[in-house]
Order: structure tokens, then C-alpha cells, then sequence
């Protein structure tokens, strides 16, 4: 099923809108959350990011380009009821969303935001692309740590309209709203819970990560990406989320 | 026990022998039926009778007591909800919880139920949350079926085969944080035939919190890792609010009732002195468990852990439920109130002229 939905996503007309810029993340190492004799530090070549979230005004081309990608239309194995349920039609972000028009895109599966990117000639970012690229220092920053910013956001509730893109801060790759904003789709966003513990660790254990999974953290005391691994472990490809974008990289 | 009348040799020579074997065999019988207690395991297969939906309730109220005689299964759906509340007067605090309350909602089911669970985590949820009932023999309690996503369901059963009290919390990384927030609440499992019959029950979580700003700051208070990991709270609190039962919330007893308390602790971090000043528990089940201790002052409730206490109301006065760590509800909210109304009983307690 899959296989056949990539055939079709290839297959797709190409249509390269201009003007969503990308910034490059240097080259680096990419420490992953959990330890396990498997999971060494990961060498991460140079790419380039989408500056900011891929918007609702920006997401409308896609769909607008891609008709089995229309609310009305998508296989709901790639998406499901939620699907840009903040729109106000297939075509239509809608009069009354004018404020979001520049925010976000929200309400999109994985497979959506895969597709959109394989678009553009771009793939998500994976979680050592993602998590590297986060971690650059802030610039501007009121905050005394991006880990207390970003505590802070997590813990209030979701905002009644979704701010627009570069309404948080930019960091010093020059990426806009890594956090603060919404949460972001990484191209492999469950596996992180497949790598097996030599030491008889099941994938259960690490995908609770309980009390007992933090033994094998990085930091503990590193609370913000705690929270971060356990909402991609809770995903699923065809959830759509009220708080869940995402933004595209090119290698 | 029984009398064997010194008249009938005969009958009494057939009897013995057959007393001695039916006693060994009660004997057998018992050691293997009942290995600890009330924990009966030879309901693991018992046919269930029909389906029932569990009353669910906010503190302090607790359900009606189960009123059928064999195993059932139960549908229980709890959401999870991030919400701001008062944490005080002047403070606010973003609650995590289990059905917009701190505690979450009181589950009671009756032991050899089959409990069908279903956890929703609600739409404009920012975080994924699950859940781990200390009741449920399984994978992380349950939290191995339940990692939820904001908007999404997850669904499972369990079999609850050990009458006690139990707290249940989330139990999604990092843990600490999601019970810091609030997400915790109590599932009783009712022993075969139930509780004893009482005038009133009620139901208090203790909890410990961390805010940025000190006791009753004003505004909304975010979340202090630093002092959460010092285990130094700002507050200590009975369902999740500076006098959230106290005063004209406080709990009502009459004189000459007996009042029953499911008392559990959601921590994170402190482990509860429980004290009922001016009162006496006449039984306490330690530690939510089936064995019962009489006449106590203070018991302890372990963070992630319950008991549930009866006093007998003998005077009108108001009873302060407090952690006996007395710094704790002088200066950071853990007090409860019963209000017992009534008349005077002096000869229980009167006070004198001087």
C-alpha cells in the first residue's frame, strides 16, 4: 500500500514554487536521546532547511496542485479525520483564517508532509537533522536556556489562533521558530523506539521510557527533548495534529 | 466446633475420621484458593455477566458502592486535559489531568471485573500523555497500550484481580513532569461482596507542585525543574488547590456517623503523614491494602501509593486532615476540613472553666 502511494507521489507533476527560502545547518554530530550500545553519535553532513514551518498559504499550492491530497479526497490511511480540519473547504483556508494564512500548516499526516516536500524536491528531516539543527544557540534571546523557552511553551496550552511563522525567535543557522510554535514532523519519527538493547532491553521499554527507560537518557535532566521523544513516540503516519507542522530539508 | 454427643460411639467413630479428612481437605482447599489474603485468582476465568459503564466522579465525591455480585466487565474512558486552574488565591497554574480536575476521576470497580479501558487525549492537548493504573497486571500498568497523541484514542483491558486502593498516573517521558502537573487520581477495586457499609465516603489526592514564583505569587506560575528536582515544593495540596476543602468546601459529617476516606498521594516527590487532628482512625486499610490496622493517629501514604481510613464522628467540631510534616500544611496548603455538625456529646469531650 505504501509502496504504491510512493509511485504515484513520484509521479506527480513537479511544480517548484520559488520563494521559500532555506538556510544551510552545518555539518556536526548528533548525540541521540537514548544510550544503547547501537546508538553511537551520528555524523550529520551538511543540509539545507526551510527557514520557517511550511504555511497554511504555502500548503494550499500543494494541495491545490495535488487533488488526492483535497480534504475530501485523501485515502484516509494517509490521513485522518482531522486532516486540515481547520480549513474552511478542500480550496479555502477560509475568509475568517486570515490570521493563520502566514501561520503554520496544522492538521497534516506525515504522509501529507512528505508528499509536500517530495514536491518540492525536499524530504523531512530526520531526527538527528532536526534535533541538530535545534540546537543552535538562539539570537535575541530574553530567556536564561532554549531548554527553560522551551519548557515554558510546553507547558502552556495550545494558543486560540496559531501565531505566524517567525513569531517566536531565529537562531543563529538563521531558522526561524525551531521551538515555541508547534510541533514538527521528522521523517523517522517512531524509530528512535526500534533500535533493540543488547542487553535484553525490549522496544517496549524504551518506547514508555518510564522511570526505568530513563537509564539509558542522555541528560535526564534535559526535560524539553524528554517530551519531545515522547510525543513522536506517540505518533502514528496518518495522525493530524492541531499542534503538528512540519518543514522540509534538502541534503 | 461441632458437638459429638457422647451417646453415639458408633456414630462418633464413622464421624471423626471423616471430620479429620474434611477438615485436611477445607485446609487444602484454603492454601491453595487463597495465597495472600483477599487475592483471588480463581476469578481469572469466571464468565463474565453483562457490561456496565463506571461511574466516574471529581474529588471529593466518590461513586455509589457496587451493588452487583459477580464480575463484570466495565467500560471506563478517562480524557486528558491540559488546562489552566487556580492553584491558589492569586496563582494559577497549567494542570495536566485526568477529566479536567486535580485529582483525576475516582474509578471503583469490584474485583474478577474485566476492565475495558479507553484513554482520549483531547484535541488542543499540547503533549502526548498515557497511563499507568498501579491495579492493572501488565506492561507498564498500562502505559505500554496508552501512549496517546493530542486528539487521538488508545484502548485496553485488564483484569482487576486484587481488591485494594490504587493510584493511577501518566506515565509518558518524563514522567516526573506529567505528575508535577497533576495527572494522577485513584481506581478502587472492591473486595468480593464490597466495603463495609459506611455513612459517607470522600475522596483526597495529596500532591507537591513547583512554580517559578514563591507560594501565592500572583499571575501564572510556570513549572520549576530546579526546585522539583531538590524535591522542595512550593505547595502541598488536597485536590490540587490551596483550600480546595476547607471552609465552605469542607467535607460534612453528622455526629454518630462513620465516614470513610480514600486518601491517595500522587507525589511526585514527598511521602504524606496523614493526620486527622482531633480525630482518631478507627481502621485504617494500610496502605490501600486489605489488611486493616484499628485506633491509629497518623499513617503514612507513599507517594504513588493510598489508604483508606474510617473515623466514627463522636463530637461536633471540624476535623483539619493534614500531612503531619507540619511545615507543609502551615505554610504550603495541605489541609482538608470535616465540618461534623450535631449536638455535644460530653461525655465524649467537653471543655471546662477554668
Amino acid at each position: 500500500m505504501i509502496t504504491t502511494f510512493f509511485c504515484a507521489a513520484n509521479a506527480q507533476k513537479k511544480v517548484v514554487i520559488s520563494g521559500d527560502k532555506m538556510v544551510t545547518v552545518p555539518s556536526g554530530k548528533y548525540h541521540p536521546f537514548f544510550i544503547t550500545p547501537n546508538n553511537k553519535p551520528i555524523p550529520v553532513p551538511a543540509f539545507k532547511m526551510d527557514e520557517t514551518a511550511v504555511t497554511n498559504a504555502e500548503f494550499l499550492e500543494f494541495v491545490k496542485a495535488n487533488p488526492e491530497w483535497r480534504r475530501s479526497k485523501v485515502n484516509r490511511l494517509f490521513a485522518d479525520t482531522n486532516y486540515l480540519r481547520h480549513w474552511q473547504s478542500d480550496l479555502s483556508i477560509g475568509e475568517r483564517n486570515k490570521k493563520i494564512y502566514n501561520s503554520p500548516v496544522v492538521n497534516v499526516s506525515w504522509f501529507a508532509a512528505e508528499a509536500y516536500c517530495k514536491w518540492k524536491n525536499k524530504k523531512l528531516p530526520t531526527i538527528a537533522q532536526w534535533e541538530i539543527a535545534s540546537k543552535a544557540a538562539p539570537k535575541n534571546f530574553k530567556y536564561k536556556s532554549l531548554t527553560e523557552f522551551i519548557l515554558d511553551w510546553y507547558t502552556k496550552p495550545n494558543p486560540k489562533v496559531l501565531p505566524n511563522v517567525k513569531s517566536t525567535y531565529q537562531n543563529e543557522y538563521g531558522l526561524y521558530d525551531m521551538n515555541g510554535l508547534i510541533w514538527e514532523w521528522t521523517f523517522n519519527f517512531n524509530s528512535f523506539i526500534g533500535s533493540r538493547d543488547s542487553r535484553g532491553n525490549d522496544e517496549d521499554e524504551l518506547k514508555n521510557f518510564c522511570a526505568g527507560g530513563a537509564l539509558n537518557v542522555a541528560d535526564k535532566s534535559d526535560y524539553a527533548a524528554f517530551l519531545r521523544f515522547s510525543y513522536r513516540g506517540s505518533l502514528k503516519g496518518n495522525y493530524c495534529i492541531a499542534n503538528l507542522g512540519f518543514r522540509c530539508v534538502k541534503n | 466446633m461441632i458437638q459429638i454427643s457422647k451417646k453415639e460411639p458408633r456414630l462418633k467413630r464413622a464421624i471423626l475420621p471423616a471430620l479429620l479428612l474434611l477438615s485436611f481437605t477445607f485446609l487444602m482447599f484454603s492454601c491453595k484458593t487463597n495465597p495472600g489474603n483477599n487475592a483471588d485468582e480463581s476469578k481469572i476465568d469466571t464468565a463474565l455477566t453483562g457490561t456496565v459503564t463506571a461511574e466516574l466522579t471529581t474529588a471529593p465525591n466518590v461513586p455509589k458502592p457496587l451493588t452487583y455480585t459477580s464480575p463484570k466487565k466495565v467500560m471506563v474512558t478517562l480524557e486528558t486535559i491540559e488546562k489552566v486552574m487556580p492553584i491558589s488565591d492569586s496563582s494559577e497554574y497549567t494542570f495536566w489531568t485526568f477529566g479536567g480536575h486535580v485529582p483525576g476521576n475516582f474509578i471503583r470497580v469490584r474485583q474478577g471485573d474485566l476492565v475495558d479501558f479507553t484513554l482520549k487525549n483531547a484535541p488542543d492537548s499540547k503533549m502526548s500523555h498515557s497511563i499507568d493504573l498501579h491495579a492493572v497486571i501488565g506492561p507498564g500498568g498500562g502505559a505500554d497500550a496508552t501512549a496517546t497523541a493530542p486528539g487521538q484514542s488508545t484502548h485496553f483491558q485488564f483484569r482487576a484481580l486484587h481488591p485494594g486502593l490504587y493510584v493511577y498516573h501518566c506515565a509518558t517521558g518524563p514522567v516526573p513532569l506529567h505528575i508535577a502537573n497533576g495527572m494522577y487520581g485513584l481506581i478502587l477495586v472492591e473486595p468480593q461482596g464490597g466495603l463495609p457499609k459506611v455513612d459517607r465516603e470522600y475522596y483526597l489526592m495529596q500532591g507537591d507542585f513547583y512554580t517559578k514564583g514563591k507560594y501565592n505569587a500572583p499571575g501564572l506560575q510556570d513549572f520549576d525543574e530546579t526546585k522539583a528536582l531538590a524535591e522542595n515544593p512550593d505547595y502541598v495540596l488536597f485536590n490540587g488547590k490551596v483550600r480546595s476543602t476547607t471552609g465552605p468546601n469542607a467535607l460534612q459529617a453528622k455526629v454518630g456517623e462513620t465516614v470513610r476516606l480514600f486518601v491517595g498521594n500522587g507525589g511526585p516527590n514527598l511521602v504524606s503523614s496523614f493526620h486527622p487532628i482531633g480525630q482518631i482512625f478507627t481502621k485504617v486499610y494500610m496502605e490501600g491494602g486489605t489488611e486493616v490496622n484499628h485506633d491509629v493517629q497518623t499513617t503514612l501514604i507513599p507517594a504513588g501509593g493510598a489508604a483508606i481510613v474510617e473515623m466514627k464522628m463522636h463530637v461536633p467540631e471540624v476535623i483539619n486532615l493534614v500531612d503531619h510534616s507540619i511545615f507543609r500544611a502551615f505554610n504550603k496548603g495541605a489541609i482538608a476540613q470535616i465540618k461534623v455538625t450535631g449536638a455535644e456529646n460530653p461525655s465524649v469531650y467537653q471543655k471546662l472553666k477554668p
